[in-house]
């Protein structure tokens, strides 16, 4: 375990350091100064108190004298006081700057000089013969972004026409005619800048991007359009919000960042997926995952390619890896949400879950540049439970045998048939040793003090680096962009280890005024290894963290000799103890590993036809490769079995997807009149070819790939789906101030029936540009305001490739003790099955306000999606169960709010940005007869409704009203049909009569809550003050529920394997009743209270508010040999302030099962970082 | 109107060269659009009936759980708790209509139906040969009456499907109803049917036997002890078939599809999803622990069992192994099996044997020399002496009591319960309910109600 902070480059940091301090030095030697002969001014002040800079001020405000100096060189700040009187100013700089490590000098009746003692005298000489004419300054002006040399910046003299422009290496002269002038700096797309060069480093100048956020041009469908020119909802995210978070992949990165983009990440495993929805989700049996739109290539995530290899069942299953981790976050320029049917409604049947774009990086023309960026740090499960110590354990499980025993034995009455003279209830002294749940585990009643902290033992730090090299810019008609990075990422298991090396190009060539060609390709390899951290711990293999949990403190985790112990724990024990697994077992057993291949990129060529008239034809590729391959050892006794069962599976996918696009673009403006035309028509395809193979009986571990067993099984799938679709849109304005927008797009796609597979998707959308109506001209602190709303159809195709025929599965049979080939219908046909489709209304209002300084958002949507894919129930006597038919409706209705402000400017910066959204989702019809559909979840109960009226997946079961403190409570409350024969007793949970009957039976099953959070929100908050930075990023969600079904080990009163400390909150007698939710302990509730139904006590509150991100850094002046150079520290998920009792408060068991979100039944936990890093730009 | 064109040109421009291209067959699955037209298709086909015995709902576990643990054979070992608290309410005749047990046995055995059903309903427009096509009807017919037996037996009143459809006529028949059918089945299958395979490769294929058994236990269940005798007469004067000599050879890999095996569910062991798990149910003590609630559904012996084997029955040792040790271990011994994982055992289940054909004959022929004889070749084979009108009892209890211990954990003693109308008062009396809380037919699964629009009624106890 690594406890030192690992630095590697603290080293060349320093270097770093010193490079500059000599730069700062050459920079000043360069200031081209000259002198003449003058006669020198007289000086009066009284400064008392005062510093250095006051006094300059003063002299300089009673006489024609400038000072030039540089901050590093003088201590402005520096304290004085002096007293003259008509002195000359040689007298007074000799007192003001004695014991100063400066030298100075009065160059004319302008101009005097300070500098430090290097300087030579020949300098001097230079200087001089340079001021003689008129004053000439020259300088170099940088993009203060990212210190990028501007070229072609004006510089002009305030009120004069003298001005010159920079050159390639950014770089100025000017002569002025004198230093009282002011300079302007202007450059397009950067705000102007002016400066009077009479103060220190007047003659460099960082140029500022113009932060107009209504004057930027965002990426949208098949284009791009200014944003104030933008009629649907669109939400931008800019490269620098994506580097704040260090993740492997950027949908982490982008978390809280987006009103009505909900991201949670049920595990904290390194590259697994985080669970995407825009704007909730609508769909029940279909994928609900956004449409991802790469450098113009539409993706679907497409995680079928990485197959369940690790022996595990579907509910069980570890969650898929995010096929995104192959995207470099460094590579990435902007990213934008398209939400409304407006904006979505160009990808017609794949828009209804929203569309992410994602741009990349291009060169830019005759903007060179090589940026180094780099961060390391370690990782730290953060958030761990809190669960019992040896004690408290046993003392609860000797609780729970008591009240076992004594529910149908009375010990303690003479005339009772059950006395017991020898009861005792610390032993099992007397007790009938046929009945487990009686008896008290031995090695509790001697306990021999062994408490083991297993969480303690699984958990460990990991270390996190990420480094990435780019080199951009162009000449002439070329720009290029390349990039090489490597990611590593040890999760917080020791084990689990996430690497990615990526390699990008982009170059694009204007050949002519009329053809542009360009093409860009992505190379990524990840390569994972992982461990089954999340699942139950009975899950084959276990689930670590769960096994960690569960595990008694009593049980030792290595035997006498050092070998990990799996014979002496709770499953050797007996006295009604649950079997479970050594955790580090486990982890030295299991060896599972996925890499991933991938190969992406587009070619395009551009023609201009007519001025305004422009043909592309795009090319795009996606060919993405899985190889993983699954070991358990034979050292895994699997729940206390006494032999290991060696398995190994392997396995390899291949995707190959192609599009080929072509369109048309018209733009014209005639007047008032703008238009904008676009037609196209693309073809997609996608094939799949999946295999695998699996082995048992491994002799022993030696070996531990398929080659060393027996080869038991195996499979080979190809799969295929096509896509032709034709779209078009326009967008006219009338006076930059009527907008409107159509958009329409025909899809075919080979996934919907024969009988069925073209649909037609259309939406239409306005928008009104208030602010530039005349009525609003006087008001002037209003910069934009504009009113817009949208409404379309958009569909969803994500449904399996062959869902509309009737496949034939296998159905082998064994003849003359032979395997034999046999085939039987597994799916119905459907002609008719087709796309879920989806209206979407939408609302809403864009504003900016005192010169942008406060800017943002609202919008109002409602979306119905029909057609919704379901696997209907069928009479099963027509050899179907169910049939996956065109029936049903779920409504999602919300509100998003965002605002960004600057709340203080100047030297010292603060700015906030800040969203909120709300969704709410409803069923409105279901089947064909509106039958709820009851959900059994991974526990295998019914845990799970989705019926009309409640949100999709609710929680299901009985509601808890209390905790029984007497026996009069229990026999006034209705009877419960479901507790066993020894009935409740007080400090069982009483349940609720929801209909009234008097009676509590199945039919009192209700609602009780669902994953679906009421809002989520984030804000930002960043501060500037010189070069130092800091951002702080807080996210919440708030009305979320989730099922804890860890619950129904940890806390179910049985004391049957080790508990959440939380049980110790428990009903212990009338006089230690607990804190009224909890239970009292009983080893057989099942056969009693049966508190462990599925009800609300096992649903928890899974709001929370998360202090994200931590990030301060620092920017070194502008240095010589880099543009830019920062070094920041960052801390994620630094805090979270939840009431849920599990790791993490956005688990989900099957994320990608619409039907039972968000069950914790044990997961990899979320881990807080600490990384320091830096950003070089040369 | 413009925006008409504007459709118009898309859909248009769509269709003139994508036809083709959107128009994709499945490429790693066999689509109903493709299959049922050479014989190759329907060869696999027919295999797939057979696969439907396998099923989880069929002979793979719960026709078991609903016939044999019902009975007073065995009782569920799994306890109140949790998965299988519904075990025991079937053990108990408590069972509800939602209970899973129910729906897949309704469902698997439907599914099976329907493979037969689709072959028998395109085969006559196929290329198969003649001499394949009676095969393979022969077969499809015998497999379909299996499961609608099986599903008489169950159930009682259900619905009758006897072509492929996906619009189903759910109208409900009586049993009788399905027993006629099986009955005409049977006899349109009988001639189409081989006595023997020739190719080894074909062991486990419906015969003409196999037929001829079924029917006659269909007529002896329907009460046509007639035509039964009729029927198993022609088994028994084919010589096709004699008694193993050594009962605990009934059992085990080795011994399968022997000289006594009429018809068997063939099982094998070895990882690809054809093993059996019948270790785990009838001897969950020797199984392999694998997965959550490992050796569920294990049916542990009945004292009442134990009992009633006659002191000197070869029988009791070759059926259980009980040792008087504390802890008290008693397991099934019929179904040992090596196997590297669980629910993956060789053991075949055993629909029909010789014995049963006798005892059956026994049944149909009713008391007498000729009765009694068929008895004692069966009895003879197990170590006991012969039994007549002398022996103590009535007829009926001592051909219960002989096919019991014949036939111990062969899922035969619930059905022979129901068949010679002992199912209530012995089932009473063994678990001291009344007799009027012994449900002689199953809950309707009500998922079955609920999407037949109220056609489907709800059994009656």
């Amino acid at each position: 375990m690594e406890k030192k902070l690992h630095f590697p480059n603290v080293k060349f940091l320093m270097k770093i350091v010193r490079t500059m301090k000599i730069a700062t030095f050459l920079f000043l030697i360069s200031i081209q100064l000259s002198a003449k002969n003058f006669a020198q001014q007289k000086i009066s002040l009284n400064a008392q108190n005062t510093n250095i800079l006051t006094v300059f001020k003063q002299i300089e405000n009673q006489s024609s004298y400038r000072f030039f100096y540089s901050n590093d060189v003088l201590p402005v700040n520096k304290a004085i006081s002096a007293q003259f009187k008509d002195a000359e100013v040689d007298l007074v700089l000799n007192k003001i700057l004695a014991g100063l490590d400066v030298r100075w000098k009065i160059l004319d009746e302008k101009n005097i000089v300070i500098s430090n003692n290097i300087m030579s005298t020949s300098n001097y000489a230079d200087s001089r013969s340079m001021m003689l004419a008129d004053s000439v300054i020259t300088g170099t002006v940088f993009a203060a972004e990212d210190g990028t040399l501007l070229k072609g910046v004006v510089v002009l003299v305030k009120g004069t026409s003298i001005k010159t422009a920079t050159d390639e290496s950014g770089r100025y002269q000017l002569k002025i005619p004198n230093l009282k002038v002011t300079l302007v700096y202007s450059y397009v797309g950067y705000t102007n800048q002016e400066v009077v060069p009479s103060r220190y480093n007047a003659f460099d100048v960082r140029l500022k991007l113009n932060t107009k956020a209504l004057d930027d041009v965002i990426v949208v469908g098949y284009g791009k359009q200014k944003r104030r020119e933008v009629t649907g909802a669109i939400a931008s995210i800019s490269e620098s919000q994506l580097k704040e978070i260090a993740v492997s992949s950027f949908e982490n990165a982008i978390q809280g960042k987006v009103a009505g983009l909900e991201i949670s990440v049920p595990s904290g495993e390194p590259g697994s997926a985080p669970v995407i929805r825009i704007r909730g989700s609508a769909s029940i049996s279909a994928g609900n995952d956004p449409l991802y739109v790469i450098d113009g290539l539409p993706i679907s995530s497409n995680t079928g390619l990485q197959q369940n290899i690790g022996q595990r069942t579907e509910a069980y299953t570890v969650p898929k890896m995010s096929p995104f981790t192959t995207i470099n976050p460094n590579d990435i320029q902007s990213i934008e949400v398209l939400k409304d049917a407006s904006a979505a409604g160009i990808y017609g049947s794949r828009g209804s879950n929203g569309v992410i774009i994602v741009t990349t990086k291009k060169g830019i023309k005759n903007k060179k540049q090589v940026s180094f960026t780099g961060y390391t740090g370690y990782q730290d499960a953060t958030n761990l439970p809190k669960l019992m110590n040896s004690e408290q354990l046993i003392a609860y499980t000797k609780d729970a045998r008591n009240n076992n025993y004594l529910q149908t034995n009375d010990p303690t009455n003479p005339l009772s048939k059950t006395y017991n003279a020898s009861y005792d209830p610390n032993t099992n002294a007397g007790r009938p040793t046929a009945t487990a749940t009686f008896l008290i585990p031995e090695k509790y009643v001697n306990w021999d003090g062994t408490n083991t902290d297993w969480l303690g033992l699984v958990l460990s730090r990991g270390k996190v680096s990420n480094y990435n090299v780019s080199v951009s810019g162009g000449k002439d008609n070329l720009t290029y962009y390349t990039s090489a990075g490597y990611y590593s990422e040890q999760g917080s298991i020791a084990g689990s280890k996430f690497d990615r090396y990526t390699f990008r190009t982009t170059v694009i060539d204007d050949i002519s005024k009329k053809l542009q060609v360009g093409s860009s390709l992505n190379v990524a390899f990840t390569d994972n290894n992982r461990l089954p951290a999340n699942g139950p711990y009975f899950a084959l293999p276990p689930g670590i963290i769960y096994d960690a949990m569960v595990s008694s403190p009593v049980a030792k985790p290595y035997l006498a000799d050092g070998t990990i112990n799996q014979t002496d724990n709770q499953n050797q024990w007996g006295a009604y103890m649950t079997t479970n697994n050594n955790p580090l077992a486990t982890m030295a057993a299991i060896k599972e590993n996925i890499k991933n291949l991938r190969v992406f990129g587009n070619v395009f060529a551009k023609y201009n036809i007519l001025e305004d008239l422009s043909f592309k034809t795009y090319l795009g590729i996606d060919l993405d490769n899985y190889q993983q391959s699954y070991y358990k050892g034979v050292t895994l006794l699997y729940r206390g079995a006494a032999k290991g069962d060696p398995f190994a599976k392997s396995s390899s996918a291949q995707g190959l997807n192609w599009i080929w696009e072509n369109t048309l673009d018209y733009s014209k403006k005639v007047n008032d009149h703008s238009f904008a035309l676009l037609a196209g028509y693309t073809a997609q395809k996608q094939n799949n070819e999946l295999q695998w193979i699996q082995a048992n009986s491994f002799p022993d571990d030696q070996v531990k790939t398929i080659s060393g067993g027996i080869v038991t099984g195996g499979s080979a799938q190809k799969e295929q789906w096509t896509l032709v679709s034709g779209l078009a849109r326009m967008n006219y304005s009338y006076k930059d101030k009527y907008l409107v927008s159509g958009t329409i797009r025909s899809d075919k796609s080979s996934r919907f029936g024969i009988g069925n597979q073209t649909g037609v998707f259309p939406s239409v959308s306005a928008g009104w540009r208030i602010d530039e109506e005349s009525f609003m001209k006087n008001l002037s602190f209003i910069n934009e305001l504009k009113l817009r709303t949208s409404y379309g159809l958009t569909g969803n195709f994500q449904i399996p490739n062959y869902g509309a025929i009737g496949l034939l599965g296998n159905a082998n049979y064994i003849f003359g003790n032979n395997i034999t080939t046999g085939i039987g219908s597994s799916t119905l046909n459907n002609d008719k099955l087709s796309w879920e489709s989806k209206k979407q209304l939408d609302i809403g209002l864009d504003f900016a306000l005192f010169n942008d300084r406060i800017y943002g958002g609202l919008d109002y949507y409602r979306s119905l999606t029909s057609n919704l894919l379901l696997n209907v129930t069928v009479p099963s006597s027509s050899g179907f169960t169910t049939a996956l038919t065109n029936i049903g409706e779920v409504e999602n209705k919300g509100i998003e709010f965002s605002i960004s402000t600057k709340n203080i400017i100047g030297k010292f910066q603060w700015s906030t940005d800040f969203n909120i959204s709300a969704n709410k989702n409803k069923v409105l019809k279901l089947g064909p007869t509106g039958d709820p559909i009851l959900s059994v979840g991974s526990a295998g109960d019914i845990r799970h409704i989705t019926r009309i009226g409640d949100a999709v997946g609710s929680y299901y079961g009985y509601q808890v009203v209390g905790v029984y403190q007497t026996q009069d409570q229990i026999n006034a409350a209705p009877k419960d049909m479901l507790v066993g024969a020894g009935g409740a007793r007080p400090g069982d949970l009483q349940f609720k009569d929801v209909n009234g009957d008097n009676l509590i039976t199945a039919a009192d099953r209700t609602v009780l809550g669902n994953y679906m959070p009421d809002y989520t929100y984030g804000i930002t908050n960043k501060f500037r003050y010189n070069n130092f930075d800091l951002s702080v990023f807080v996210q919440g969600v708030e009305g979320r529920e989730i099922l804890n079904l860890t619950q129904r080990h940890l806390l179910n009163g049985e004391a049957n394997l080790n508990s959440y400390a939380e049980f110790l909150n428990r009903w212990i007698s009338a006089t230690q009743p607990g804190n009224g939710k909890i239970p009292r302990a009983d080893s057989n509730s099942g056969l009693h209270g049966y508190n462990m139904r599925p009800s609300s006590f096992q649903v928890e509150d899974g709001s929370y508010v998360r202090l994200r991100n931590v990030t301060l850094g620092y920017e070194f002046p502008i240095p010589k040999i880099t543009k830019k150079a920062r070094v920041y520290v960052t801390a994620t998920n630094l805090f979270i302030w939840s009431k849920y009792l599990g790791f993490n408060p956005e688990v989900q068991q099957q994320a990608t099962n619409n039907l039972v979100p968000g069950e914790d039944y044990g997961a990899y936990p979320i881990s807080r970082t600490f990384l320091l890093g830096f950003n070089l730009t040369f | 109107m413009k925006k008409n064109i504007l459709y118009t040109f898309l859909i248009l421009l769509q269709f003139s060269c994508a036809k083709e291209f959107t128009e994709l067959a499945p490429i790693s699955d066999r689509s109903i659009q493709s299959a049922y037209k050479t014989a190759t298709d329907f060869e696999v086909a027919v295999n797939g009936t057979y696969d439907a015995l396998q099923l989880s709902g069929t002979y793979g576990k719960y026709y078991l759980v609903l016939n044999e643990m019902r009975s007073d054979n065995v009782y569920n070992g799994g306890g109140s708790g949790g998965i299988a608290s519904t075990l025991e309410d079937i053990d108990l005749f408590k069972e509800i209509a939602t209970a899973t047990e129910l729906s897949t046995s309704w469902a698997d055995s439907y599914k099976g139906i329907a493979r037969c059903n689709i072959i028998l309903d395109k085969i006559d427009q196929s290329t198969v040969t003649d001499a394949l096509k009676k095969r393979y009807k022969g077969e499809a017919l015998y497999i379909r009456s299996l499961l609608y037996y099986n599903l008489a037996v169950i159930f009682g009143n259900i619905p009758m499907q006897l072509t492929y459809a996906t619009a189903v006529d759910l109208t409900q028949v009586p049993a009788s109803q399905i027993y006629d059918q099986i009955i005409k089945d049977l006899i349109i299958a009988e001639p189409l049917l081989p006595a023997k395979y020739t190719l080894a490769t074909d062991v486990g294929r419906v015969t003409t036997g196999a037929v001829t058994t079924l029917l006659g236990k269909v007529y002896l269940t329907k009460g046509d002890k007639a035509n039964a005798a009729i029927a198993l007469n022609k088994v028994v004067t084919s010589k096709s078939y004699s008694l193993v000599t050594d009962y605990a050879k009934l059992w085990g890999a080795a011994n399968e599809n022997g000289v006594e095996s009429i018809f068997e569910v063939q099982f094998k062991t070895g990882g690809q999803g054809e093993g059996s798990g019948y270790l785990e149910y009838f001897a969950a003590v020797l199984g392999r622990s694998g997965g959550a609630g490992g050796g569920n559904a294990s049916m542990p012996v009945t004292p009442d069992m134990l009992a009633a084997y006659t002191s000197g029955d070869l029988r009791y040792t070759k059926s259980i192994y009980k040792n008087n040790k504390l802890p008290d271990t008693t397991y099934v011994t019929k179904y040992l099996s090596t196997q590297t994982t669980s629910f993956d055992g060789d053991n075949n289940w055993v629909v029909s044997r010789y014995a049963d054909v006798l005892l059956m004959l026994a049944e149909a022929v009713g008391e007498g020399t000729e009765g009694y004889g068929y008895i004692n070749q069966v009895r003879a084979r197990a170590g006991l002496a012969a039994i007549s009108a002398a022996t103590p009892g009535t007829y009926t209890e001592k051909l219960l009591a002989e096919r019991r211990v014949e036939f111990a954990f062969e899922n035969q003693r619930w059905q022979d319960l129901l068949r010679l109308g002992a199912a209530k008062t012995v089932m009473a009396k063994f678990l001291s309910i009344p007799t009027t809380s012994v449900r002689l037919v199953y809950p309707i699964p009500q998922k079955e109600i609920d999407v037949s629009n109220g056609k489907i009624v709800q059994n009656t106890f």
